[in-house]
């Protein structure tokens, strides 16, 4: 081991790289079956969305090899600048930005297309990864905890401004990173208490809500009174909800569009008349009809690569982005799908894992974001695309089509693997 | 810090717990939509994405005897645009020129054209119609039109193909060439030859094909080949002669015009085979036209009147209770049966005439009598006689809505009356089609032997005949020979004599035999009263051919309502136009005429064309046409400015001067 103390020691983690790598290859090749409108005259048909894509793919080897060459240092030590440039370029937008779709989300250069929310997701978990990381900060005090939600809030309000909800939605996927950092207890429980009183009260109305937690709280104070709970604290407590009742349904009566709360209507099945409830899926929930088809088609071993008729038929819209998954589910089936929820378990787990035993705490840091940034997108894009949770329209990493999504992506696992390789170098 | 690490890592297995919950959540989904409810999405897929489309077999062609096309499907095509299939360099390349071929083609802007094209690019308009119902001609221009021409693949372009049933002769004997219609919930409307052999030959198998859901509740076909092919239908040769129903239906049309009637209906039947060689119904609409509204012909029965006084005689004959020489007492035109009176057209009646004459003249007491003499104690016989010779069958038609003879019984108390014999003897009280009359009257033309009216030839599958018609024999004999050979003369005298009803037919050229018939109509409300004016019978009289029925309703009384002056005529026209020594020749202009000018500048043309090979012609006053080729062919190539079109009215280098090669020669033209 004297050798070792000149010698750098790289020991990269070929589990999470061979996991990377068949999600990649995999979803391309479904790319190329939601895609494709007919005969394939060359896979690298760069009119073509699998065409472009094989070329986004080559170019990720690319990067993969510079990410893989910086000084794992840098990450650490340049993540500030990097969160800033990011900002920046979020910011620019509103100047230089290309809206699609009603998202004011690309920089158009020519015929490509650069969205920097992509790129601010691993920004934003280096800049937390620092910012915890660093010596001064405790996060069991409010005033750091202030400040690591800011370095959130700002870009994911930059994102809620240009109409890209979904990703900004993405950003709450850190409160996994604080939990694990030490927060106290008390946020994953009032968290936890906030989603069932937005539940509840959309769902049952704001009376039986505020009923059901007064009788909670009665429960509590009749159990625990030998603790001697402060009866003016349980009050707060319960009038806090209410409160918090009243303010969800009136946001969801008047902040959400139309579209929005549509999607959750139908989602905690608001509509009791049948009829008026199945045409709101014929039209509303459209894609996720047709996307929910489209697996139910696939069977147990699925119709096979380009085989998938409502695949090649192209019945679900934004297939080959946002709803890539149901092709998985046409043409390979539950083998197919389960294979892919699989493999996304394993690499998240196993990013968490590594995270875990990582030895500075920048680096774990990160490693928690990189894990919680993956398990967010993976969990709304699949619900989404199967209808367990109203419809956010955010990709699935390494599947859907897209460029900036690969390329962010990619950056933030690899950067996390050379961090993870450079692990033998610290002590 | 042992404690932390043990708090820490339960932080870890809650947040990878949490993982795992959702993964199994999703594998659970997964199975619920895969397995548990894979039935109802399935079902729900196939309903509402993919259908089965038929694909209507191409209906068989109904023919003319000669081959002539009386009914046949034309193809017609819908020409689509899938706006999202061609490639943004493609659609941008060729979308303008598009614009401008289908501005060419529509006669709107070009503007138009591009705007229309460009929206349904934007909206992603999988289905963005083109134009509809073109000619295959115009199917196949639009298909060559620059982008569509790279194919459903590259291009977008998505055609349709629909059939329509198109009549090409017009509104002749349309009613009786029908149709078959089927309405959207299944129903069938079938009329005529098309609607009679639709299901048995003429609509073929329907195939059928894939198309899938593509928005906005619009199917495109989802592959190249169908599921099912689709069998043509079989063709259907019908009897019918184009030029005698030509004939037939103009002269009907004719006269139903000059008389104002309600309707009539003319049927030419070929003699010893029973082919209906034409049919033609006409009814007359609210502003005074005509058209083929329903087929009377074979479904309207109605009280014959004096044409059934032939098979009133037919059956005395055959009992051999009279002849034709027996003496007849018309009794001063007048008959009484139970306060009811017969009445001759004649006032005074004919006096004591023979029975044939009494015929001849269709003298209603003369026949009466007759038949209430022998048959009044009796008269169960004269019916069955009646029913013997098939008059109180319908022909067993192919076609829908036969009408039924009625011949009433003495058994039949409802119908059955003191009346009832009388009154049938001159063709009141019963009632056929004008097909079953005509039935009757062309078993005596073919010498007793009744055939059943065929109206079609064969059925055919291109050149291979799947069904021969022959002709059908209803009653080999109703008749004796006798018989059928005293009512013929009969009915030539009707026409030859001049006492006869039908003399006015007469032509010394041709001859013909028949039976005038002038029945009242709604004759129990005076106010309404009207009559039915009918002619049949055969010709020539002697050697029958043809037989021929004509019965007019309702025609105006001021005009005239007699058999002889409503009905005779369009027999007569009939039968002269198709069979007659001294036919009347429709005038056609000489085809081979000469037109002066054109020759005078032939001529000129010619001689200029030989003779000047490198000296300038004189083309002035020659067309411009003329001129250009004269110059062109010349040895000497020279360059032709041409001024304005029509004649040359000056040319820039004089005649006779010498060309040379690249000279330049200015025409003005008016």
């Amino acid at each position: 081991m004297v050798q070792a103390d000149h010698k750098r020691h790289f020991k990269f983690d070929w589990i999470t790289i061979l996991l990377f790598l068949i999600l990649l290859f995999f979803g391309w090749i479904n790319i190329i079956s939601a895609s494709t409108t007919g005969e394939i005259t060359s896979y690298l048909d760069l009119n073509q969305p699998y065409g472009k894509q094989l070329l986004y793919i080559f170019l990720t080897f690319g990067l993969i090899a510079v990410i893989l060459a910086i000084e794992a240092k840098f990450y650490e030590r340049f993540a500030s600048i990097i969160y800033l440039v990011s900002l920046l370029s979020l910011v620019g937008l509103f100047i230089f930005g290309k809206e699609v779709n009603g998202a004011l989300s690309w920089y158009g250069i020519g015929s490509i297309t650069i969205q920097p929310a992509e790129f601010a997701k691993f920004a934003t978990a280096l800049a937390i990864a620092k910012y915890i990381s660093d010596l001064e900060t405790d996060l069991k005090t409010i005033k750091d905890q202030i400040k690591s939600v800011l370095i959130i809030t700002i870009p994911a309000l930059l994102i809620l401004l240009q109409n890209d909800t979904g990703s900004m939605l993405v950003y709450a996927s850190f409160f996994f990173v604080f939990y694990r950092e030490g927060i106290q207890q008390v946020y994953l429980i009032i968290g936890i208490v906030l989603i069932l009183i937005a539940v509840l009260s959309i769902k049952f109305g704001v009376l039986i809500t505020v009923g059901t937690f007064a009788a909670i709280i009665l429960a509590i104070y009749f159990l625990l009174r030998k603790k001697k709970i402060q009866i003016i604290q349980l009050i707060s407590v319960f009038l806090l909800i209410s409160v918090m009742s009243v303010a969800v349904k009136y946001v969801y009566q008047t902040v959400l569009k139309p579209h929005q709360k549509d999607r959750i209507e139908l989602w905690l099945r608001l509509e009791k008349d049948p009829e008026k409830l199945r045409e709101m899926r014929q039209t509303i929930l459209y894609n996720l009809n047709e996307s929910e088809k489209a697996i139910s088609s696939g069977g147990i071993k699925g119709k096979g690569f380009m085989e998938g008729t409502r695949t090649t038929g192209k019945f679900v819209p934004e297939q080959h982005t946002d709803y890539i998954f149901s092709t998985v589910g046409e043409e390979w089936g539950f083998l197919g799908s389960a294979f892919v929820v699989i493999v996304f378990v394993l690499l998240i787990v196993r990013i968490l894992f590594l995270a875990e035993s990582q030895k500075t705490q920048f680096s774990r840091v990160y490693g928690y974001g990189v894990a919680s940034i993956l398990f967010f997108h993976f969990t709304i894009n699949i619900g989404m695309v199967m209808g367990l949770i109203p419809t956010i329209g955010i990709p699935l990493p390494l599947f859907s089509y897209g460029g900036s999504g690969l390329w962010a992506f990619t950056i933030m696992i690899f950067i996390f693997i050379k961090l993870d390789a450079n692990k033998v170098n610290e002590w | 810090m042992a404690v932390k690490e043990k708090h820490i890592l339960n932080r870890l297995y809650f947040v990878s717990g949490m993982f795992f919950v959702f993964a199994i959540a999703v594998l659970l989904k997964l199975l619920s939509i895969q397995f548990i409810n894979g039935d109802t999405y399935r079902d729900m897929a196939e309903k509402r994405t993919i259908k089965n489309v038929v694909i209507p077999a191409n209906r068989g062609n109904v023919y003319a005897t000669d081959g002539s096309l009386l009914a046949t499907s034309i193809p017609k095509y819908d020409i689509r645009f899938d706006a999202l299939t061609p490639t943004k360099t493609r659609f941008d390349a060729h979308v303008k020129s598009l614009a401008d071929s289908l501005a060419a083609f529509t006669g709107k802007s070009s503007a138009y054209h591009l705007k229309e094209l460009q929206k349904a690019r934007i909206n992603k308009n999988r289905y963005f119609l083109i134009a509809r119902n073109l000619k295959y001609s115009e199917y196949l221009r639009i298909s060559n039109f620059p982008l569509l021409n790279l194919g459903a693949f590259k291009g977008g372009l998505i055609v349709e193909q629909t059939t329509k049933r198109e009549h090409p002769m017009g509104a002749i004997a349309e009613r009786s060439i029908g149709y078959e219609r089927v309405d959207d919930k299944g129903n069938i409307t079938r009329a005529g030859i098309d609607g009679a052999f639709g299901a048995e030959y003429l609509r073929g198998v329907d195939g059928k094909r894939l198309k899938v859901k593509i928005g906005n509740g619009q199917w495109k076909p989802l592959t190249d080949y169908n599921e099912v092919e689709p069998k043509d239908g079989y063709d259907v040769y019908t009897t019918i002669d184009v030029n005698i129903q030509d004939i037939a239906h103009h002269a009907l049309l004719e006269q139903l015009e000059y008389y104002k009637a309600d309707h009539g209906c003319v049927v030419v039947m070929e003699v010893a085979t029973g082919e209906i060689k034409a049919i033609s119904n006409l009814g007359r609409t609210s502003n005074g036209n005509y058209y083929e509204k329903l087929n009377y012909a074979v479904g309207e029965s109605h009280e014959p009147g004096s044409t059934f006084k032939l098979m009133a005689l037919v059956a005395a004959l055959e009992h051999k209770v009279v002849d034709t020489t027996d003496i007849v007492d018309t009794k001063n035109g007048i008959l009484s049966f139970y306060g009811k009176k017969v009445r001759d057209s004649k006032h005074g009646g004919y006096g004591k005439i023979s029975i044939a004459k009494a015929f001849e003249v269709s003298s209603n007491t003369g026949i009466v009598s007759v038949i209430n003499e022998h048959y009044k104690n009796d008269p169960r016989k004269f019916v069955e006689q009646l029913q013997k010779m098939n008059l109180h069958n319908t022909l067993d038609l192919p076609l829908i809505g036969e009408g039924k003879p009625i011949i009433p019984h003495p058994d039949d108390k409802e119908r059955w009356s003191g009346i009832a014999l009388q009154w049938m003897a001159y063709g009141y009280g019963v009632s056929f089609t004008p097909l079953q009359t005509l039935t009757f009257y062309n078993a005596i033309a073919n010498n007793g032997e009744m055939v059943k009216p065929q109206f079609l030839k064969e059925v055919r599958y291109f050149d291979q005949v799947i069904q021969p018609y022959q002709k059908e024999v209803i009653n080999p004999q109703i008749c004796s020979p006798e018989t059928v050979a005293k009512v013929k003369q009969l009915l030539t005298n009707v026409v030859e004599k001049k006492h006869g009803t039908g003399h006015k037919l007469y032509s010394p050229n041709f001859s013909m035999a028949g039976k005038t018939g002038t029945c009242q109509k709604n004759y129990s409300d005076k106010d309404k009263l009207n009559y039915i004016s009918s002619f049949a019978g055969f010709f020539p009289a002697e050697n029958p051919k043809y037989s021929c029925i004509v019965v007019i309703h309702e025609p105006d009384k001021e005009v005239g309502y007699y058999g002889a002056d409503v009905s005779g005529p369009v027999f007569k026209k009939i039968a002269q136009k198709i069979y007659t020594d001294t036919p009347l020749i429709d005038e056609v202009y000489n085809l081979d005429f000469q037109d002066l000018p054109v020759e005078k500048d032939y001529n000129r043309f010619y001689s200029i064309a030989n003779n000047y090979k490198t000296v300038m012609p004189a083309l002035v006053g020659l067309p411009v046409m003329d001129a250009l080729t004269l110059l062109e062919n010349m040895d000497v190539k020279v360059q032709i400015e041409l001024k304005g079109s029509g004649v040359v009215k000056s040319q820039s280098v004089n005649s006779g001067t010498k060309l040379n090669n690249q000279q330049t020669v200015v025409l003005e033209a008016i």
